[in-house]
């Protein structure tokens, strides 16, 4: 070997064990890492669902999508290979567990799926009224073949939002507020749900987001849903949160999303992401 | 006068060409088209990053086009409405985030403001039916909008919801937010005071849990004063599956 890359070894361990486990190991295999490492009633609730993840429906949705990616589609006959998801144009490899970010050329904090709509709508020539783009939810539509694919490509990486960008900063804490917000028919917040450990509703057991090893998997979107029988993303969960808590429609893509959705992944900071996963 | 006109309008027109050919005209963004006059100029897109995390949500809850805010609601109000925070709700927000506990004075304002919002039935708190009550603790239905908006009819009411937090009767599952409510009524009896008592937590819960997690079942109109009386049945009847 070259003094060169010895060289780069130290430097290539360290990032391998900053990015946590194996980014290779199966998205079961990172769920089980978890569950040896702490006592945890949500992450146990299913071994019927951990026992389902090797044939995970979602893979179909990673392999759609991965063609989807490189395929030259719509009016401007174009493939999504150029589209920068903050790590440089193409770069999907740990792209998913870095965003919500900032970006320049739009001067917002986007999710993936708002950054994805906007390299459609911008690289592909798609518009709004487009089903490629309108489509958002359902394992048939391309949003979720190419959200399920471009996420997988940050399984087992530790989740890790940048917040060095005032705009990351702001929108990260307004999200923070937006969780213990308290409003609506119920007076429900994020928080009513989602701060203790080991609670239920029903007979389901909820993620507390104060425990970062179970709130990784909570956040862990796109995910086979099992009771919906469809691959379901994040701005998915969101509105389905949203309904229940008795708020009007969340708009997809819209600031308050995103704003929540920056504040719940630095809440897993540090944690290995679990992509695909699986759940009720 | 007239050469410099021309070839101002000239360089306009080259100039929009450019911009057209170089796909810079994008409707993205949010970016205002035209500026307005200084007067009345509001800044084009609020400035996230030199607002307070408070302001910051606030602005995205009502300004920044994230929620149907028009979307029509059960009781005949709007989205807006139900994302408006009362006295209540403000000071139990805050609490949550910052961890910090009640002072003793913003506890008996919450403490206050409930017990001023709770209206007993005229002739006095009665159990109604505990077989209508046992339906309603165990329906979620109801005042869900968003994507799927509940259709409130004659036939389908909305719930009372308490399965999702509490176990009651053994033959369901019910959640654990909530602390456990089976054998309620043989374990208080059922004197006028625990009655009362009971009809309180169900109506306004803050009145003796400052900032609980509890809906305010009555005073926010999720149940009516028959839904709470046939609900109460089903946790105080000798004969509900509660008390078996």
């Amino acid at each position: 070997m070259s003094k060169r890359t010895l060289c780069a070894l130290p430097i290539a361990m360290a990032v391998a064990m900053l990015a946590g486990p194996s980014a290779a190991q199966a998205p079961e295999n990172v769920l089980q890492s978890l569950i040896d490492k702490h006592q945890s009633q949500y992450l146990t609730q299913s071994p019927q669902n951990l026992m389902m993840m090797p044939d995970n429906p979602a893979y179909d949705l990673i392999e759609d999508g991965d063609k989807l990616f490189r395929q030259a589609r719509g009016p401007k006959n174009a493939s999504l290979e150029k589209c920068d998801f903050g790590k440089g144009p193409g770069m999907v490899a740990g792209a998913y567990v870095e965003m919500p970010r900032y970006f320049a050329d739009t001067g917002k904090v986007m999710d993936l799926e708002s950054r994805l709509v906007h390299c459609m709508k911008t690289l592909q020539g798609f518009t709004d009224e487009d089903a490629a783009v309108k489509t958002r939810h359902g394992s048939s539509s391309d949003m979720m073949k190419l959200q399920t694919y471009i996420a997988s490509q940050s399984n087992g990486m530790a989740w890790n939002p940048s917040t060095n960008h005032p705009m990351e900063k702001a929108m990260r804490n307004a999200g923070e507020v937006l969780f213990f917000r308290r409003s609506g028919t119920m007076d429900f917040n994020c928080a009513t749900c989602h701060t203790q450990d080991g609670k239920r509703i029903r007979a389901s057991v909820l993620p507390n987001l104060r425990a970062p090893h179970e709130w990784t998997k909570a956040i862990s979107w796109p995910a086979q849903r099992v009771s919906h029988d469809n691959v379901r993303s994040s701005q998915h969960r969101v509105l389905e949160c949203v309904w229940q808590m008795r708020y009007p429609n969340i708009k997809p893509g819209s600031d308050a999303s995103i704003a929540l959705i920056s504040y719940w992944t630095d809440a897993a900071r540090g944690q290995p992401a679990i992509l695909p996963d699986l759940k009720r | 006068m007239m050469q410099k006109t021309s070839i101002a309008v000239a360089v306009a027109a080259a100039a929009t060409l450019g911009l057209a050919v170089g796909g810079c005209t994008t409707p993205d963004a949010g970016k205002p088209a035209v500026a307005k006059p200084a007067a009345e100029a509001k800044p084009a897109k609020a400035d996230y990053a030199s607002m307070s995390p408070q302001a910051l949500a606030e602005y995205l809850v009502f300004e920044s086009n994230s929620y149907d805010l028009k979307q029509p609601t059960q009781e005949g109000t709007t989205g807006r409405e139900r994302l408006v925070q009362d006295e209540t709700m403000k000071l139990c927000s805050e609490a949550a985030r910052t961890g910090k506990d009640l002072d003793a004075k913003t506890a008996d304002r919450i403490r206050e403001i409930a017990q001023a919002s709770i209206k007993y039935p005229e002739g006095g708190i009665k159990l109604g039916d505990w077989k209508v009550g046992r339906e309603l603790a165990w329906s979620g239905f109801g005042f869900r909008t968003a994507h799927n908006p509940d259709k409130h009819e004659p036939g389908r009411a909305p719930g009372a919801n308490c399965y999702n937090c509490h176990q009651l009767a053994e033959d369901r599952t019910g959640g654990t937010l909530g602390p456990s409510l089976t054998g309620y009524g043989k374990l208080r009896g059922n004197s006028p005071e625990v009655l009362k008592y009971t009809y309180d937590v169900i109506y306004n819960a803050h009145v003796y849990f400052t900032c609980t997690s509890m809906p305010r079942i009555g005073a926010n109109g999720v149940q009516s004063q028959q839904q709470i009386a046939d609900v109460m049945a089903y946790l105080f009847d000798p004969a509900s599956p509660v008390n078996k």
